[in-house]
């Protein structure tokens, strides 16, 4: 085995998302350090990705051990001012249903949060919502 | 000065038909060695006196369950091993896996295994064994 490869549990997170919100009804989503300029009144997602702190699983040093990988995706979900929340509640559904308690390659995701809707969004002039989900990953060396 | 912490540690295991290999996903183990004194107080002794006696030993081993990882499935299972001869080894290391070294080592009985699975967390097996015969101790 080997040490974790973050970039692979992060492409096994993003392209999840990626891969449902370029299916209809098309929302566009964006990315840690990408370029984004939203049109205003229009609904996108923004996905971060973050890994937090490792804990020891099993004993052994750089061989036959285990480290619990702890991370948090928070996804912001924007839509547009002044015409309820439903629009932005249909997407963040669609994201919570697609961590939901999942397994997939071996990064374990837990039950969601939110989504929350935010007081003040960033950027401004769009209703913001947050719906964050929490997952580890077992590293094995 | 040279402590010593858990992660450096491990356990080595065979079932009686193979040689020592560790135990992937060992997160702890304990060993708890007990020796019985028997009185040698005289009468008209002031102060009680004592004797060693018998040796014995008793722990634990806890394992992250990982049913492919190397050695648990044979660990775990020795517990359901009928008219267990005894033939079973243990080496528990404080540090590192050379045998003979920062362990002790010694034949012994798998008497319990205890498997947890709580949602939300990672299943965890904790095996509790007896010694039988030497226990070597090679904490030098």
């Amino acid at each position: 085995m080997a040490a974790a490869d973050l970039n692979t549990i992060r492409a096994v997170l993003e392209s999840r998302l990626a891969t449902e919100l370029a299916s209809a009804p098309v929302v566009p989503v964006v990315f840690h350090n990408m370029a984004f300029d939203p049109t205003p009144n229009s609904s996108w997602v923004q996905c971060l990705t973050s890994f937090g702190a490792s804990e020891y699983l099993g004993q052994g040093l750089t061989s036959n051990s285990q480290n619990r990988v702890i991370g948090l995706i928070t996804i912001n979900v924007f839509s547009a001012l002044g015409v309820g929340v439903g629009a932005n509640y249909v997407i963040a559904k669609r994201i919570r249903d697609l961590y939901n308690r999942v397994i997939v390659s071996g990064v374990y995701f837990d039950a969601p949060i939110g989504p929350e809707v935010l007081a003040k969004a960033s950027p401004e002039g769009f209703l913001q919502t947050q719906v964050r989900v929490t997952f580890e990953f077992i590293e094995e060396l | 000065m040279a402590t010593i912490r858990g992660e450096q540690g491990s356990v080595q295991f065979e079932t009686g038909g193979g040689s020592l290999a560790t135990v992937v996903g060992t997160r702890s183990w304990s060993l708890t060695i007990t020796k019985e004194t028997y009185e040698t107080t005289d009468h008209g002794d002031t102060f009680r006196n004592f004797v060693g006696g018998l040796i014995s030993g008793e722990g634990t081993v806890e394992l992250v369950y990982d049913p492919d990882a190397t050695g648990q499935a044979a660990f775990i299972e020795d517990v359901v091993k009928v008219n267990d001869a005894t033939d079973a080894s243990f080496e528990l290391f404080t540090t590192g896996s050379t045998s003979g070294t920062d362990s002790v080592a010694f034949a012994g009985i798998i008497t319990d295994a205890e498997i947890t699975s709580t949602v939300g967390e990672l299943d965890v097996v904790t095996c509790s064994f007896v010694t039988s015969g030497t226990i070597t101790s090679n904490l030098e």
